[in-house]
């Protein structure tokens, strides 16, 4: 088990981590998720030993690490751009992790030789042994790199962005292929990914991440389904938000009240947010809400709706069944939401 | 078509002619004329003007300054440009134009400067002659003067390339549990070969062509500490044109062979970074 305590890391005046708490469970895949300059990069540096915290322990298994360098780790990691040595050919940089051991504990050149098949086998590029990465499209040598890194056995696989340099036909196939790898081989992960889309799709719990601090750790479903921050309802999955007013135990938007259930909110200013699949279509009566039509386009097998409430400056998106008819531009749809989530805001809406 | 009509026959013959002929003028008739000159008296001139002793000592002694100065400068290159290029720290911005003054000070006042710290009247002067050391107008100091005029080479080649190249190879290397030397022996040194090469090589052309500031600190002690641009010089200051141009033709001829090897590096160069598909 990796555990993390009270991490921070200040970059010279720019604060990149502020006092992260994290654990990460034996042969669980992790993804720290966020948008750029939230941490995440910094936080799977640290963990790697590639860089160090200024304050804050990092442990493998209660054994404190903090201090140790990259190369005590035991760690295997994959950078955004393969970081591929571009002089050796791919079975050299595969061996290359037992090649530079000590002499006592380097195994011999043919047992060498044989491993690094092998593993080029298990990323499904054998027989690629003798090219050069240069050789070799984005893929295969994003698969080269983890080979390389599998090679020295780690306790712990860190990834950097693995898909972030891939055309997006091949990052798929990557990322359903790694998600297969993960579960044959039961290694513990982390990967760093700006794209939600991706770690709600390959990982066991995800840790958002927003400015150098946790937002909320939890299963895809949970972080999807009950998003514990305007940052996460924003940043996961698409959503609508409407500035409302909390009254009674009501929404009101504009004075009008909002016929959705808010499980007890307090009274003030709120956020109320969501998304474009929980809503259906009603008349236009008391507890539904008017949205002029400005746009329509087919996804998949509904109906994405663009539209405008009045009063409000940002698009409403909401997915209507293509069972029905296609709403004209330009007409009202009356709308209810079925399930939405209130964030207390400071602001006067 | 939006790009500009190719300039017709006439015009375009011009320009060639043009190009050729500035070419001829100030490149390739001077580099005849050296060996035109230097073969005016016959080959037997030619050949024993060179095998003068005083030429010999001069040839032997630049030699000797390059293979000293060169050695030194790839050291202090590959630090100079791996601190800089892989590192942040306080100061880097002032280490990056210091590596550039020995471009933009002229080579003299690079001479007189150790001629300022070493000679007898300089500050370490009275120390130095205690210890019966002598630095200026003897080998030390040519090769000092040799190293300060040709440091920005081999750094200024590598800072660029090393930059480019980022810390993601070291740092895959190290977290694969190479140690600092295994890192940079197997992924750094290979990364940067054929820059570093191409640096060595106008470094080299450099320290033996030298002539500004190995003329203040050498004291033209024929037969010791003359190097080649000197005593092309002395030669040529006594109306001996003969022995003068041979020795020059030598120094001509160094620089056709680094022209070559620089042609070759460079295409070699432009071919592994075309290949890497960066």
């Amino acid at each position: 088990m990796i555990t993390v305590h009270g991490l921070s890391k200040r970059f010279g005046a720019f604060p990149a981590l502020k006092g992260i708490d994290l654990e990460v469970r034996d042969g669980e895949f992790l993804a720290l998720l966020g948008p750029s300059g939230s941490g995440k990069t910094t936080l799977l540096r640290i963990i790697a030993g590639l860089e160090f915290p200024d304050a804050g322990r990092v442990e493998f298994n209660g054994e404190d690490v903090t201090g140790l360098k990259v190369a005590d780790r035991k760690v295997g990691f994959v950078f955004q751009h393969y970081a591929l040595f571009r002089h050796m050919t791919v079975a050299d940089n595969v061996a290359f992790g037992l090649s530079v051991r000590r002499r006592g504990q380097r195994p011999p050149k043919a047992q060498i030789r044989a491993r690094a098949e092998e593993l080029l086998d298990l990323v499904q590029l054998g027989g690629l042994g003798h090219r050069y990465p240069a050789q070799l499209s984005g893929g295969q040598r994003q698969r080269v790199a983890l080979a390389r890194a599998l090679a020295v056995e780690p306790q712990l696989l860190l990834l950097d962005e693995p898909f972030g340099a891939l055309d997006a036909k091949v990052r798929k196939d990557l990322r359903r292929w790694l998600r297969q790898l993960h579960a044959r081989m039961g290694l513990t992960s982390i990967f760093v990914t700006h794209d939600q889309e991706e770690a709600l799709e390959l990982a066991d719990r995800v840790v958002v991440m927003d400015r150098g601090a946790i937002e909320q750790v939890g299963t895809p479903e949970a972080i999807y389904m009950g998003p514990e921050s305007a940052f996460v309802s924003d940043f996961v999955g698409e959503s609508n938000s409407l500035p409302v007013t909390v009254t009674g135990g009501r929404a009101h938007l504009f004075d009008r009240p909002i016929d959705v259930a808010l499980n007890g909110a307090a009274d003030g200013a709120g956020r109320l947010d969501f998304r474009p699949h929980d809503v259906s279509v009603c008349d236009e009566q008391a507890g539904c809400l008017p949205l002029l039509v400005t746009g329509v386009y087919r996804r998949g097998g509904e109906w994405r709706v663009e539209g405008e409430v009045a009063g409000i400056d940002r698009t409403i998106e909401i997915d209507v069944s293509a069972a029905h008819s296609a709403p004209e531009i330009g007409t009202r749809l009356g709308l209810r939401i079925e399930r939405a989530r209130l964030f207390q805001t400071g602001e006067q809406p | 078509m939006t790009s500009r009509p190719a300039p017709g026959g006439g015009a375009r013959f011009a320009l060639i002619a043009l190009a050729i002929g500035f070419l001829a003028l100030f490149l390739l008739l001077p580099l005849v004329a050296v060996f035109a000159e230097a073969l005016a008296k016959g080959f037997g001139a030619y050949a024993a003007a060179i095998a003068e002793p005083d030429a010999l000592a001069a040839i032997r002694l630049t030699l000797l300054v390059a293979a000293m100065a060169v050695p030194l400068n790839i050291v202090f290159g590959i630090a100079a440009a791996w601190a800089i290029a892989k590192f942040d720290f306080r100061g880097k911005a002032i280490l990056t134009s210091f590596i550039d003054l020995p471009f933009s000070v002229s080579p003299v006042v690079a001479g007189l400067i150790y001629v300022l710290l070493f000679g007898a009247q300089g500050w370490f002067g009275p120390w130095l002659r205690a210890h019966d050391i002598q630095i200026i107008f003897a080998v030390p100091g040519i090769v000092l003067a040799t190293v300060f005029v040709t440091f920005p080479f081999v750094a200024r080649e590598l800072i660029p390339l090393m930059s480019e190249q980022g810390r993601d190879d070291e740092e895959a290397a190290l977290s694969l549990g190479a140690s600092g030397f295994q890192t940079f022996r197997r992924v750094t040194l290979p990364n940067i070969r054929w820059g570093l090469l191409y640096g060595v090589l106008l470094c080299n052309a450099r320290a033996m062509g030298e002539f500004g500031a190995v003329s203040v600190v050498s004291g033209h002690l024929r037969g010791q500490t003359n190097t080649m641009p000197l005593h092309v010089e002395i030669l040529y200051n006594e109306y001996n044109f003969v022995a003068a141009f041979a020795v020059a033709s030598l120094l001509a001829l160094l620089a056709l062979v680094t022209l070559i090897l620089k042609s070759i590096v460079e295409w070699r160069f432009d071919h592994q970074r075309g290949g890497a598909g960066h």
